[in-house]
This record gives C-alpha cells, sequence and structure tokens, in this order.
C-alpha cells in the first residue's frame, strides 16, 4: 500500500523538514487534533494545527481549542447535569432530617457565567499545552489544496497556505437539525448550553442521549419537559431493557413522554413556539430543542481536491489506522463517524501520532468501549448488549439481571430502582457486557470496563468481594441467572 | 447485607441445583432422600421438597471431601444423623450466621437452625437482633447517617452552580433517627423471613455451647451434627477514670439528640467515619489519635491525604495523644485529659477504641475451643475450630472483620460441609472501603507491602481538582494510587480516596482478580467525564522504587510530598 511509504517514523520527519513548512498539519483543535498534534510533537515531528476562534456556539467561523468536548458537549453538559440534579437531593434530603424553609431558587445565569467561566479557562488550558508541546497555533479556517497543502482562511478573506508532510483532519461534527416549517424557531445543544434564559416550558426531538440528557438538565432546574421520539423507547442502540429502565425513570422525575411521535411544525406566538405533532397534538414552548443527531464538519474543507472520500452522509472514509484514500492525509474522531466519543477520538489520535511519528503501527481497538449517559439517574454500559451479544454468539447466553431500591432510596422514599445487568457467554463463561442504570452507574462502569479488558469471567466477578455497602457490590453478588438464551430464540425482555 | 438480596433467589437457585443433582445422581440413594421428606420442616414445600432430596444425594457423596477438610461431623453416618435435631445449629443471626444457615438449607436441604438475641440498637449481652452489627450498629446505620450527613456539603457546593437559599438548610436530629430505626426495623423483619422462608428455623434467645453438640438457648437444649458460632464483636473501650461518660458507635448511632461539641478518640475507620458523620451535621469534631496519622495499615499517601481533606471540612485533629480521663463537670458538659492536654466543654466524648470478639459466656472454654489473647476464636482455613464439630466465622475470628468476608467464610463452610467440596475463603485482593469524608476504596498492597514483598515498583499518582470543583469552588480534590511491580507490570494495589471511591474501586477489584495489569488499565477507553476514567489515563509512573536504590527513592518521594 502506498500509506506504507509515508509510515516513517524511523526515518525520522525532521529529515523531510525542507520540502515542507511542516510534518504534520492538523485542522481542528478538539480532543482528536490536541492529542494528535501533542503526541506528534513529543515524538520530534514539526507541528501546526488551525482552529476557529473561541465561541460557546459554533459557526462556520467559529470554534475553540478544545473542541465540542470540552465547549459545546461533555463537559459543560456535565456541568449543568450537576447542576440539576441538585434538585432531587433537596427533595431526596428531608427523609433524612433536612430542612429547607422559605424559597430554593435556582440562579440559571449565575450556572451559565460559572459554567462559561470554565469553559474559558479550558480552552486557554488547551491552548497552553499545544504551545508548551511547541506545537504552532494557527487561527481560522482550514481547507485542503492538495494532499499535503492546507489554506487557512479568515472571515476577511484571507488566506494563508502551510504544507506538509502529513495532514491530519479533526474537525468533528455538528448539531443538525430536522426540516420541518418553523425549523428556525428550534435550537441545537450548542444554543441550550447558552441559553439567555432557563425555559420554563421545553420540547425535546430526538431519542438519543442528548435529548435524553437535556430533558434532565432542564427538568432538574424546574422545567416541564416534553420528550418527542420516534421509537417506542429512547436510546436506540442501547440494551432494550435498560432503555425501558431509562424511559421509566425519566417518567419518575417527571418528564413526559411522547414514545412514536414526531414534530411536524412550528409556528411563534405571543405565548411561545407552538409546536405541532404528527398526531395533531399542539403546545407551547419557550424552548424547542433538536436533538437529531450530528453531521460531520467535511463539507468545507474541499476534501476532493486531495482525492479524500467520504461517505453517504459526509464522513471522511479512513482504514484501520485512519488513514483515508489519499495517502498523506489522515482523519480522526467524529468526522469520520466510528465511535463518536471523547475518549475514542483520543485513542484514535494516539494510535495514528504512533503510527507516523512514534514507529509503531497501531490501530485502535473498538473492543469493549465503555460509555456513558448522563441522565438522571444515569445509564452506563460497556461490551455487548443483550441484543448484540445474541447476534454475535456460537453458544447461550446468560443473562443476569439484578433489580433493587438503593439504600439511599429507603429513607428518601424515592421509588426509582437500580438496575444492572451482566451478559455472560454460558460456553467460555466470559463476561460479554455489562450494563447498569442508577445513581454513579459511570463511574462504577469504569471499573468494570477495566475487568472486561482483562478477559474477566463471571467466575472472576463471583470471587471478587463486595465493598459493602455499596450499589457496585451488586455486580459481585449476582449469583442467579435470570434467563438463558440461545442464539437460536428470541430474548424475553417484557418488553 | 445489600438491600438488593431478594429472599426469592435462593429458593430459585435451591430448585435448579437440585434439578441438576436429582438428575445426575443414581435412583438407588432417593429412597433414602423421600423417607425424609415427610418431617415438613420448610415452609416452602415446593422448594423445600426437591432441597431436602438434592441435599441428602449430596451429603451421601460427600464422606471423602469432609475427611478432607479435616473430620467427618459434615458427613456424620446416616444412623447418627437420627442423634440430632438439627445438622447445623447457628448461634448468632448476622451476616456470617444468616448466610451460613441459608445456604446450609436452601441450597443444599440442611435442617438448619440459628438462634439471636432481642433486636436493640444498642448491643448488650442479651439483647442484638437478627441483621446482627452490620444491619443494626454497623455498615447500614452508618451509611444512611454518612447519607445524611453529606448533604450539608452538597448544599455548599450547590452554591457555585446557582442554587440559592432563602435560609439556610436546618438538620433535624430527630427526624433522621426515628427514619433510620424504622428503616433497622423493617430490615429486622426482612431478614428474619429471608432465613424462614430458606427454611431456617429462627429461635429467639441467647446461644450458649453445652457440649460439641449441644446448644442451650435460654436453657432449652438443641442438638446439632454442627455448631457455627458467628456472634461477631462489640466496641471495646479502655478503663479510663470517667469511661462511663464515654459513648461507643453502637449509641452515638441513636443518640438522643445531636452533639454540639463531640470528642472522638481512635484514628481507625470508625473514628473518621462518625467524625465525618457529626462535621456534616455541624457539630464541633474533634478526633484525638494516638499516633501521627489515622488509618493505620492504609497506604501512607492516603493517610496524609484524607486527614488532610477531613481538616479542610472542619474537623480538628489532636494527634500522638493518649486518653487518661473524662470528667463531667456541673454544667453536664465533658473535659477529655490526654497525656498532652485537657479538651473541654464536649457534649459528648466517643471512644472509637477497637472492637471485641464477642466469646465470653458462650461456654466456649468448658467445651475446649481454642482462642487467642483477643478472646478470638481460633480456627482453620475452612473455619473449623479446635472442637471437629464447632465452626466459627466472622468478626469473632478476628480474620478480616468485613461483612463480605464474614458472607465469604459462610458461604465456604456451608459447602465445605453440606456441598461436598472443601472450601476455603479466599482473602486475597479483598477491597474495602472507608465511609470518611471523602470516602476511601482500595483493594490490594499499601505502596510498603508492596516494596517490602516485590521491591521494584512503579507508582503512578493522580492528585486532581474532580469537575464538580470548578464550579463549587470547594478545596476537594481526588487522591488516587496505582501500584505496579516492575517485573510482571501486574497491579498489585489500587487506592483512592476522594467522591465515589468505594463505588470507582469494586469494578476494579473485579479486574484484579481477573489479573490486572497496567497494560489492561492503559488500554480501557474512559468514561468521560468521570473521576474514575483518572485511573486509565495515567501513563506515566510518578515514581519508581527499586530495591537497591530504595534510599535514593525515598527522597524523592519525599520531595515529592512536599510539592
Amino acid at each position: 500500500m502506498a500509506r506504507k511509504m509515508l509510515v516513517d517514523g524511523e526515518v525520522a520527519a525532521v529529515a523531510d523538514a525542507g520540502q515542507y513548512d511542516y510534518d504534520l498539519f492538523v485542522i481542528g483543535a478538539g480532543s482528536g487534533g490536541v492529542r494528535g498534534s501533542r503526541l506528534a510533537a513529543s515524538f520530534g515531528a514539526k507541528v501546526a494545527i488551525c482552529e476557529l476562534p473561541f465561541h460557546p456556539i459554533s459557526s462556520e467561523w467559529l470554534g475553540g481549542h478544545g473542541g465540542t468536548c470540552v465547549i459545546r458537549g461533555c463537559v459543560p453538559k456535565k456541568i449543568l447535569v450537576y447542576g440539576a440534579s441538585f434538585r432531587g437531593e433537596f427533595e431526596d434530603s428531608k427523609n433524612f432530617g433536612w430542612e429547607i424553609n422559605g424559597d430554593i431558587n435556582f440562579n440559571w445565569k449565575k450556572l451559565l457565567e460559572n459554567k462559561t467561566k470554565e469553559i474559558v479557562r479550558l480552552n486557554g488550558v488547551y491552548q497552553k499545552i499545544l504551545t508548551n508541546a511547541g506545537v504552532t497555533l494557527i487561527e481560522g479556517a482550514g481547507s485542503l489544496v492538495d494532499a499535503h497543502t492546507v489554506e487557512v482562511s479568515q472571515p476577511d478573506g484571507s488566506k494563508q497556505r502551510y504544507t506538509a508532510k502529513h495532514i491530519l483532519i479533526a474537525t468533528g461534527s455538528r448539531a443538525q437539525r430536522v426540516n420541518i416549517p418553523g425549523k428556525e424557531l428550534a435550537i441545537t445543544s450548542d444554543e441550550a448550553l447558552s441559553l439567555e434564559e432557563l425555559p420554563k416550558r421545553a420540547v425535546i426531538l430526538g431519542g438519543g442521549y442528548i435529548a435524553v440528557e437535556f430533558a434532565s438538565i432542564w427538568r432538574g432546574m424546574g422545567a416541564e419537559v416534553d420528550l418527542f421520539y420516534r421509537r417506542e423507547l429512547p436510546l436506540r442502540g442501547f440494551d432494550d431493557e435498560m432503555r425501558a429502565v431509562v424511559a421509566s425513570n425519566l417518567e419518575g422525575r417527571g418528564i413526559k413522554l411522547h414514545p412514536g411521535t414526531n414534530l411536524s411544525e412550528l409556528s411563534k406566538t405571543a405565548d411561545g413556539i407552538k409546536v405541532v405533532t404528527d398526531k395533531g397534538e399542539e403546545l407551547i414552548a419557550d424552548v424547542v430543542l433538536f436533538a437529531t443527531g450530528r453531521t460531520p464538519n467535511s463539507q468545507r474543507l474541499n476534501l476532493q481536491a486531495a482525492g479524500v472520500e467520504v461517505d453517504q452522509i459526509g464522513a471522511i472514509k479512513v482504514d484501520e489506522y485512519s488513514c483515508t484514500s489519499a495517502p498523506s492525509v489522515w482523519a480522526v474522531g467524529d468526522v469520520t463517524n466510528r465511535i463518536n466519543l471523547t475518549p475514542v477520538a483520543l485513542m484514535e489520535a494516539t494510535c495514528f501520532a504512533k503510527t507516523v511519528f512514534g514507529g509503531q503501527q497501531v490501530k485502535p481497538d473498538y473492543g469493549d468501549v465503555p460509555c456513558a449517559v448522563f441522565s438522571i439517574p444515569p445509564l452506563s454500559v460497556v461490551g455487548l448488549n443483550e441484543q448484540q451479544a445474541l447476534e454475535e454468539a456460537n453458544s447461550d447466553i446468560l443473562v443476569f439481571t439484578s433489580s433493587f431500591n438503593p439504600m439511599k432510596n429507603s429513607i428518601s422514599n424515592r421509588q426509582e430502582k437500580t438496575i444492572m445487568k451482566l451478559v455472560v457467554d454460558a460456553e467460555t463463561d466470559r463476561v460479554l457486557g455489562a450494563s447498569m442504570c442508577g445513581p454513579d452507574a459511570p463511574e462504577i462502569i469504569q471499573g468494570i470496563a477495566v475487568a472486561l479488558k482483562c478477559g474477566a469471567t463471571k467466575a472472576n466477578f463471583d470471587s471478587t468481594v463486595g465493598i459493602h455497602p455499596s450499589a457496585a457490590e451488586e455486580f459481585v453478588t449476582m449469583r442467579s441467572v435470570t434467563r438463558r438464551v440461545s442464539p437460536t430464540s428470541k430474548p424475553k425482555t417484557n418488553l | 447485607m445489600a438491600a438488593a438480596t431478594l429472599p426469592s433467589a435462593s429458593a430459585k437457585v435451591a430448585v435448579r441445583n437440585i434439578a441438576r443433582a436429582v438428575s445426575s445422581s443414581q435412583p438407588l440413594l432417593l429412597l433414602h432422600a423421600s423417607s425424609r421428606r415427610g418431617r415438613g420442616l420448610h415452609p416452602l414445600p415446593l422448594a423445600a421438597s426437591a432441597a431436602s432430596q438434592g441435599a441428602h444425594l449430596r451429603r451421601a457423596l460427600s464422606v471423602s471431601a469432609s475427611a478432607a477438610a479435616g473430620g467427618n461431623n459434615g458427613a456424620a453416618p446416616r444412623a447418627a444423623e437420627r442423634e440430632y435435631d438439627y445438622d447445623l445449629f447457628t448461634i448468632g443471626a448476622g451476616s456470617g450466621g444468616m448466610r451460613a444457615s441459608r445456604v446450609a438449607s436452601a441450597l443444599y436441604g440442611a435442617r438448619a437452625a440459628v438462634c439471636e438475641m432481642p433486636f436493640a440498637t444498642v448491643a448488650s449481652d442479651a439483647l442484638g437482633g437478627v441483621g446482627g452489627t452490620c444491619v443494626l450498629r454497623g455498615c447500614v446505620p452508618k451509611k444512611l447517617l454518612v447519607y445524611a450527613s453529606k448533604y450539608s456539603h452538597e448544599f455548599e457546593e450547590s452554591r457555585g452552580f446557582g442554587w440559592v437559599y432563602e435560609t439556610d438548610p436546618k438538620h433535624d436530629w430527630r427526624t433522621l433517627i426515628t427514619n433510620k430505626n424504622l428503616e433497622l426495623q423493617r430490615l429486622v423483619g426482612i431478614q428474619t423471613n429471608t432465613l424462614k422462608n430458606s427454611g431456617v428455623t429462627v429461635i429467639e434467645g441467647r446461644g450458649k455451647i453445652v457440649d460439641p453438640h449441644t446448644v442451650s438457648v435460654d436453657g432449652k437444649l438443641y442438638t446439632a451434627k454442627n455448631i457455627l458460632v458467628a456472634v461477631g464483636g462489640r466496641p471495646s473501650k479502655p478503663n479510663i477514670p470517667g469511661i462511663e461518660h464515654v459513648i461507643d458507635s453502637d449509641a452515638a448511632l441513636d443518640l438522643p439528640s445531636r452533639p454540639e461539641k463531640i470528642a472522638i478518640v481512635g484514628g481507625g475507620y470508625i473514628a473518621l467515619e462518625f467524625a465525618g458523620v457529626f462535621n456534616g451535621l455541624k457539630s464541633d469534631v474533634h478526633v484525638f489519635i494516638r499516633q501521627k496519622k489515622v488509618l493505620r495499615g492504609f497506604d501512607e499517601e492516603v493517610r496524609d491525604f484524607v486527614a488532610e481533606q477531613m481538616s479542610l471540612r472542619g474537623v480538628k485533629f489532636h494527634i500522638e495523644q493518649s486518653p487518661e480521663a473524662v470528667t463531667k463537670s456541673d454544667d453536664g458538659l465533658l473535659s477529655l485529659k490526654t497525656n498532652k492536654e485537657t479538651v473541654s466543654g464536649f457534649s459528648h466524648v466517643m471512644f472509637a477504641t477497637g472492637r471485641k470478639p464477642n466469646t465470653k459466656n458462650l461456654g466456649l472454654e468448658d467445651v475446649g475451643v481454642k482462642m487467642d489473647e483477643h478472646g478470638a476464636i481460633v480456627v482453620d482455613e475452612y473455619s473449623r475450630t479446635s472442637v471437629d464439630s464447632i465452626w466459627a466465622v466472622g468478626d469473632v475470628t478476628n480474620r478480616l472483620n468485613l461483612t463480605p468476608v464474614a458472607l465469604m467464610e459462610a458461604g465456604a463452610i456451608a459447602r465445605t460441609i453440606f456441598g461436598n467440596e472443601p472450601t476455603r475463603a479466599d482473602y486475597s485482593a479483598v477491597p474495602s472501603a472507608v465511609f470518611s469524608q471523602p470516602p476511601i476504596g482500595h483493594v490490594g498492597l499499601t505502596e510498603d507491602e508492596a516494596t517490602e514483598t516485590y521491591g521494584d515498583i512503579d507508582i503512578y499518582i493522580s492528585n486532581f481538582k474532580p469537575l464538580r470543583v470548578t464550579l463549587s469552588g470547594l478545596p476537594d480534590r481526588v487522591f488516587m494510587k496505582v501500584i505496579v511491580c516492575a517485573k510482571t507490570n501486574k497491579v498489585l494495589g489500587v487506592h483512592m480516596c476522594g467522591e465515589d471511591a468505594p463505588e470507582i474501586i469494586q469494578g476494579i477489584a473485579i479486574a484484579v482478580k481477573a489479573g490486572l495489569t497496567k497494560q489492561n488499565f492503559d488500554s480501557t477507553i474512559g468514561v468521560h467525564p468521570t473521576t474514575a476514567e483518572e485511573f486509565v489515563t495515567m501513563r506515566n509512573p510518578t515514581r519508581k522504587v527499586r530495591r537497591d536504590t530504595t534510599a535514593e527513592a525515598k527522597t524523592k518521594d519525599e520531595a515529592a510530598s512536599q510539592k
């Protein structure tokens, strides 16, 4: 393969420095771009990275060091989830003896201000990290001229060209809107993280993790929330049983669910935005959020100039080393639409830098990637869900489930069960997947993910002594199998 | 006991196991089994008949196994069985006693009885309760108080997240204690039912061993082929002047009013947990420890870190002080005199100065059960005492005094005696937690232990501000430490102090059981954004300790800790 000739870690990029301005030019300083350029620089490569000026809401000319994760995704989202979680804590605290006399108010402006302060700080941290690593920072919008040339343009029309032996595209993705009348009245998650006013009545369209997380956030802050999605349950792709649990928890926390329902029209009224559904329902909202998927940021990169191919949704096609159809152009993270998670982009970028500049050929390993949905309470999973396990299995699958009242609820009286599930290969005893919905699930699943990477068997789980009293100990005390399912039979999930 | 343990689970297990046992054994033996069915000892007719069949099949096959475990009491000749009222008589229905009798009965079909004293929140020679220390005077009520007290920290945190209070939240001690006790009573009921549903006979009263096969419960005699002692431990206080004014952890969990100012003597986990509870509920908390540092036996850096974090939250530590006397003044307030100072004005003085096995007045000496100098029952690795028919598990044996360990020991003896499989409890890589605020979770070796055993080790440390703190503005930090064998790359120990540490360490403990190496950690993808993901992103060792350069490494260590 042509690519191989360019994999020249041993020969060292430095030797070619004369031919190109840089050994590596990176477009986009999000999670993947920052990691790729830092690591490449640490291997001795001469690296430049271009990124748009900072702004909480992204656009053609605005972005910022840190990317989606830090500025418009994981970090601000988690901060808002923390903020929203306190409402449940106040409720729960009563039976533990706490008396809150007088009003508790929520000052959205203060939270927003503190959140923005933190994000601005992180934006600075990322710039510093890059500078300290010896990476040249260039502000502007990067696009390809050819397989070794990047053009960085400014809003005023000025342009500058840079040549590089390798180009890494890490431009991420962006929220997309559905095409219905009045769509311009809706917002996406970018704006939702930076709203001037906290909505009193929020309508959310979408059943993915972003939709579910914002439903929890706004509900926790006191809004009335209506969540619309096309399927019967939210969170397609997750374990069916867990999806049902999340749905009932959202309802339990006061979110109105509208399964199997789409929005057909939005219009402005004096009272707010009028929302019409495909079932003919009408409601008025202060905010309508479209959480209807994200699209790779590949349109303005002039990819065809370098012969870089994209798929039908615009994601850059890459091989298992993250190399595009142009041997000198690489791509990592959401723009490639593989597994769109920050830590996965980090892994891809690390493998890229090691492969191209580190003298070691490494492929990203997509096995047992854990992830979390920060709904309130959260869901977290690692490995295969029951349906996937059945599809991939050669032998029977053992399913262990546990549904219990968390100890805290025994006093608070909150009616919300924690659910855990293990999927085990009946023949090898290997634990194929674990999932949990309940408080602290993401923190708990991280350790379970480490165990799965060690090839943990159910016997390993059983031989581990519990940490008492914790929720997590339930994972090591699931002694009796809930059901045994054959690949040929259908899973019985009571759905 | 996890609140999650479902009473029906064991019955299901029994049926499944029995189904297997029955189908795989010879019809010859069934004769014997069915002859025993008429006794009607089991309240669950369906499961029970199957259970007793299976058990007797297994027992008949278990002679050789029991012999391997060091005797033949587990599988006495069939003729002898009829001599005893029960196959297993357990004294003490705490975690260990309940587990052993339940498993023996539900899984192996043994005729099991357990005796326990009436319920009271404070234990005595005549009072206890089904559930034992863990459920009634330990893990559970403690954790409930920890939850209650943590809210004050959450209220503080919430301000940075935009929450505004017209008036500061106030805590009503009585509501908490009432609700806690309602929950404990509910649990006593559940546990009793769980035992009964497993076919275990529950007898109320104080058990005393009369001979190797006889237990007296308040004068009534019961014979058993095997006797299990699972009576646990109890707080112990040194005999200093004024000790009658001092409370222990039993009382501290059930005080009529909240302490205004409390002295807690002791540096172990119980002392720290209560310090956190009362500090969170806004008492003025003073902790007196004999040594320089809290938590002897824990990793040195964790010891430093937790004390520092607790100090930042308002707990006052008085180090290198031994209590000498407690005096009560006319206004009812208490003074604590130590070898260094006298501190006055305490509404309460609590001693968390260790626990002692409950072995007094059990008749153990008379039947020849050996005990060590602390009064703990000496057992072999199968939990058998010096008397063949008498076994002991849990705190009364003073091995690793943790509920899940007692459960493990109890499960092991049930299998050893009734399950045809001599089983030893596995004490390797037992994780545990301290529910201080912030809490600690750890598994495996401390740095000192690892250095001593393996010599060359690599240490990975992360000491960071969690995301929550960036908005709360509080001084909370998280400490994580991974100790790796330099030669094999095996992870020897993992330590954490910070929010959610106990929950986070549980999964890592499973990984350790599955042979965790540093590479496994590194190849695991993080769950973002979490605190736990830091464990899989610790790329470079903080220091390398090498056997031949121990002195040098130590100085580096000191330099690092001074930063």
